[in-house]
């Protein structure tokens, strides 16, 4: 019984075309090139790498935020508290400024204790309360903004000019900066998938109980699972700031259903122990990508959001019959 | 035909202490949230001297009915194991639908039902992607929100127009021997939502469902009928809220459903159902209802600043889970016991 769950991941973690085309990350990356090759045939200035920076600024934070989501959704649960973590990082950029490349990192720092502490805190919560998911970082994302508006109850303040300007901008004129923190969280994924701690994680994602039969300290697992993903959002809020250059208590709020949106599209199983951060990452760039796209298409950008609910579905439906279909064809 | 009737007995028993086992729970949860309903409008006496009175109740519960009728839909949807994220954009959608379609003009007898059937009928889609397409239903209701919010906004060109019909304003700002019409809807809507989830053929089905799909299949529950109707019931019901609200307030913007979702998630839960289906009644849902919007009158009433409010808002919302856990029931039927043992 448990067997096969444990072993999924390394099985994940070789080479293999085929069951790469099968998994969601495969499907949301094909995607992705599809819906590039129309932006460049309706945009000719998308192929320049300025408006590839510029994109690449745009879906980042999705992508990170989304990325420290699929911990949680891959160990069978549920963190709305992405909202919070966001608005509140971003307003403590925003008010408390450090200046020069000390100052960024120190501000990193912070965020990233923020978001960790949220995420011990969810991790309490969950892991070892066993409270519902939902409604416990329900809870503690009303919280989180909630101080977010203490701090600052309008939108306002600067965030560092060494952050705004230094993290949107391009390394040897070609590769965004920003990629490169979304690149550095996928390789840390890779790299953390193939500890105990990671394929814990999808074994209890897929059988909690199989799990903690064959030894799997579920409780530590879930715990971490919160308290990584916690610091990942204050890693997206800070990148965000970068962005914004400057704070709203509110800036979190679209991110919620947009990350779980990317998390979906990237083919990771909202019922846990299926999927990858990869993916989620890929997902978020599609969903700023088509924007991009119908805004060059000449849809007006009141009804984006028809088309990004359209792609949702189909690429959720035609992801679980391309995964069906290459199961079948393994098992045989 | 003895060894039948030895069955039948022998279930009968059976079943008679598995109900009387979940409806004391429930019903505990019920009265534990009303209590503290009560306790918080006692004690909001102190905070302030206009707060606690008999016209503060009914303040509570007309600001109460909106949510009490969208967790009736949402209620129903989480009982099956699902979860509808739609219904704010349903909330937008009833309410520009009603302002721009029918406003103060005539034919409010016609057209009203059918922005409900509108909206029903956009449940309907969000049920054939779940139940056929098998898309989840946390990212289905999704789609369906994104799609709706933003159609939503292209149809009134980002600016919803027009007024209320007169009935809306009749239902919503209409008062009865010194009681506000809509207290007296809450009421009869509570206490039919009640009966429809507690004591029929349809609402066992439901529990059925979420308790078990296969199970229910094979218990002859007619499983894509009863997993089709809760998204539609719900739906309407958001449909209509956001035509109670056109009333309330005599207008619709598109943002007028935003702040209903979080709550209407958490007064199901705090009301005692599992977010995960198959539990909870609808008693408790209400009691949620009225307690969240108890909370929100009180904290607004102190005078706090904004983040102070949301902070306290979270951590009752917090306190509520904690205070409701299973464990708790648990030990609270153990102390029962040690006590009766001991007398």
């Amino acid at each position: 019984m448990t067997g096969p769950a444990i072993s999924r991941p390394y099985r994940m973690a070789r080479f293999q075309p085929r069951k790469l085309l099968a998994s969601g990350a495969g499907v949301v990356f094909v995607l992705y090139v599809v819906l590039y090759a129309i932006y460049a045939a309706l945009q000719p200035s998308a192929l320049s790498s300025g408006t590839f920076t510029n994109l690449v600024n745009n879906s980042v934070p999705l992508a990170i935020a989304a990325a420290g989501e699929t911990l949680v959704v891959l160990s069978r649960g549920f963190d709305l508290s992405v909202a919070g973590v966001i608005s509140l990082t971003n307003v403590v950029m925003a008010v408390y400024p450090q200046q020069g490349p000390g100052g960024a990192v120190l501000s990193l720092l912070l965020c990233l204790a923020i978001g960790g502490a949220v995420g011990i805190v969810n991790g309490w919560l969950v892991a070892v309360l066993r409270l519902q998911a939902i409604a416990a970082t329900l809870a503690t994302m009303i919280v989180c903004q909630g101080l977010a508006l203490l701090i600052l109850d309008a939108p306002g303040g600067m965030v560092a000019d060494w952050v705004s300007y230094e993290l949107t901008d391009r390394l040897f004129g070609v590769v965004p900066v920003s990629g490169l923190f979304a690149l550095a969280v996928a390789l840390a994924w890779l790299f953390f998938k193939r500890t105990n701690l990671g394929i814990g994680l999808y074994a209890v994602g897929a059988d909690e109980q199989a799990a903690a039969l064959s030894g799997i300290p579920v409780r530590r697992v879930r715990f971490a699972a919160f308290v990584g993903a916690g610091m990942i959002y204050g890693l997206a809020g800070f990148m965000l700031s970068a962005q914004t250059a400057t704070g709203n208590p509110n800036a979190g709020t679209p991110f919620l259903m947009l990350a779980f949106a990317a998390v979906a599209l990237g083919g990771t199983s909202l019922s846990g122990g299926r999927g990858g951060l990869i993916g989620s990452i890929l997902g978020a760039a599609t969903l700023m990508l088509l924007q991009k796209v119908l805004f060059s298409g000449g849809v007006s950008s009141f009804y984006t959001g028809i088309f990004q609910g359209v792609v949702l579905v189909v690429a959720i439906v035609f992801g679980s019959a391309f995964a069906s279909l290459t199961g079948r064809r393994t098992a045989a | 035909m003895t060894p039948q009737t030895e069955m039948l007995d022998k279930f009968a028993a059976e079943r008679d202490t598995r109900k009387a086992r979940r409806f004391d729970r429930h019903t505990v949860s019920a009265v534990v949230v009303f209590a503290l309903c009560v306790l918080l409008i006692l004690a909001s006496r102190l905070v302030s001297p206009s707060l606690g009175s008999f016209q503060q109740v009914l303040t509570v519960m007309t600001l109460a009915s909106f949510l009490v009728v969208l967790s009736f839909g949402q209620g129903l949807v989480i009982l099956t194991g699902g979860l509808d994220l739609s219904l704010p954009a349903l909330i937008t959608l009833g309410g520009v639908l009603t302002t721009t379609w029918i406003g103060n003009g005539p034919g409010a007898w016609y057209l009203l039902p059918a922005v409900l059937a509108v909206c029903g009928g956009v449940g309907l889609a969000t049920a054939i992607g779940i139940v056929w397409l098998k898309v989840p239903p946390f990212i289905m209701t999704m789609a369906t929100s994104i799609i709706v919010a933003s159609a939503a906004l292209g149809l009134t060109n980002g600016t919803p127009r027009g007024a209320s019909p007169e009935i809306l304003l009749l239902l919503m700002k209409g008062s009865y021997l010194g009681v506000p019409a809509p207290v007296y809807f809450l009421v009869v809507f509570a206490v039919a939502g009640w009966i429809v989830q507690s004591r029929t053929v349809l609402g066992r089905y439901l529990y059925a469902l979420g308790t078990n799909r296969e199970a229910a299949q094979i218990a002859g529950v007619p499983v894509t009928l009863v997993s089709i109707l809760p998204y539609v019931v719900s739906a309407v019901c958001a449909g209509f809220v956001g035509m109670m609200l056109v009333g309330y307030a005599n207008g619709a913007t598109l943002r007028m459903g935003d702040n209903y979702l979080l709550p209407s998630i958490a007064a199901v839960v705090i009301g005692g159902s599992s977010i995960l289906g198959g539990s909870g009644n609808f008693a408790g849902t209400v009691g949620g209802a009225i307690l969240l919007t108890t909370v929100g009158t009180v904290i607004a009433a102190i005078g706090l600043e904004q983040g102070l409010r949301t902070i306290i808002e979270g951590a009752i919302i917090l306190v509520a889970l904690l205070l409701l856990r299973e464990e708790l029931f648990e030990r609270l039927r153990g102390l029962s016991a040690k006590v009766k043992s001991a007398g």
